[in-house]
């Protein structure tokens, strides 16, 4: 009997050593990590904007946007990105209905209305099909840089399958329409509101 | 789910987090630090535990464990821990699996081989799983049950290639 109880109670205050450790650590890394994963997500964030094309912290100053529901998509927030104090390109945080869920883009365009980069921040597309939106490997999102609404006609922004200017990626036509039409939606909304998103009163 | 269904199940890390050499090695790494501490955490207490409570100490520690480390690497090493996810927290079944070892002389030198075996293992896993899928883009390689597949493949060639000391065709007889 002795023996039984001995066990319990070591086993109780091994068992409370653990939690209390445990706490104590998470309390102790907390701030850390939420510093970390403010940075992490920051670098995620601004490895769209070619380097050097910026001087400020875009993420610092959120614009408050205005109609952000979308044709096909909605904006979840926009930022300033500034060099030597005039905005060179407009961030814009759009999420998207792909096929397996929701897809969150940050899409970049500059002064001109013309797309500098895009990058996929979250997606949940079928592996091996849909996800080959994140594959390194494959430089399908490239193809919309240097794209503007100007010199690719409305009924252009379509994969090929569609009458459209660009290529699909193999066995995932929802999810390459879902982005283009993401993108479209994005440059037009710049060219709706580009003088509120530069910070410029119209003349 | 019994104490048999513990190693196939400790593989889940390793398959899931060895896409490329960085984490495969990060992944081995931690899963040898995590078994290492559990088990210098369990050897004092083995005396003073029954058999029941001994795994229940030893399930509360793992955890505990398993947390910490999950915690420490998002701490200190955030993109690491973002390539890794969830697959840290998994951790915890190898450290439940290696306290089914039953006590006997040898306990700790196999444990050691065992893990350096593992570690061994990760790193060849990495290793062609980074190439078949950068070098050769051979998207399988880069997914969970692709590295299903090359682990069989690689212990296939490693009992191939294996010295061994019966004859093949004793193996399996007694």
């Amino acid at each position: 009997m002795t023996a039984r109880w001995r066990s319990a109670t070591v086993l109780l205050l091994v068992a409370g050593l653990a939690i209390v450790a445990t706490l104590a650590w998470q309390r102790f890394t907390a701030g850390p990590i939420a510093e970390a994963s403010r940075q992490w997500q920051e670098q995620q964030w601004l490895k769209v904007l070619p380097p050097g094309s910026y001087d400020n912290r875009p993420l610092q100053t959120p614009l408050a946007l205005k109609d952000a529901k979308l044709s096909h998509s909605h904006l979840l927030a926009g930022y300033r990105a500034s060099l030597a104090g005039i905005t060179s390109a407009v961030l814009l945080h759009s999420s998207v209905q792909g096929y397996g869920g929701a897809i969150e883009l940050v899409i970049a365009i500059d002064r001109q209305g013309r797309l500098v980069g895009v990058r996929v921040l979250e997606q949940q597309e079928s592996p091996g099909l849909g996800d080959q939106l994140v594959d390194p490997a494959r430089h399908w999102l490239d193809q919309f840089i240097g794209r503007t609404l100007r010199d690719t006609p409305e009924q252009a922004w379509a994969i090929k399958r569609d009458q459209g200017a660009f290529d699909q990626l193999a066995g995932a036509t929802v999810t390459s329409r879902a982005v283009i039409e993401a993108i479209q939606d994005a440059l037009r909304y710049f060219d709706q509101h580009r003088p509120a998103l530069l910070g410029e009163t119209p003349p | 789910m019994n104490r048999f269904w513990l190693l196939p199940i400790s593989l889940v890390p390793l398959l899931g987090a060895s896409a490329t050499i960085i984490q495969a090695l990060a992944i081995s790494l931690c899963t040898a630090l995590l078994v290492g501490l559990h088990q210098a955490l369990m050897a004092p207490l083995r005396r003073h535990l029954e058999h029941s409570p001994r795994l229940w100490a030893s399930t509360v520690l793992a955890a505990a464990l398993a947390t910490c480390l999950h915690l420490g690497l998002q701490t200190w090493t955030m993109p690491l821990a973002k390539q890794l996810g969830l697959y840290p927290l998994l951790l915890a079944l190898p450290c439940l699996a290696s306290e089914q070892l039953p006590a006997q002389p040898g306990r700790y030198r196999l444990l050691g081989l065992g893990l350096l075996g593992l570690l061994a293992a990760g790193l060849a896993l990495g290793i062609c799983r980074q190439l078949l899928a950068d070098g050769l883009g051979l998207h399988l390689a880069a997914l969970a049950p692709g590295a299903l597949i090359l682990l069989g493949l690689l212990l296939g060639l490693y009992n191939h290639l294996r010295p061994s000391n019966t004859a093949s065709r004793r193996q399996g007889t007694r």
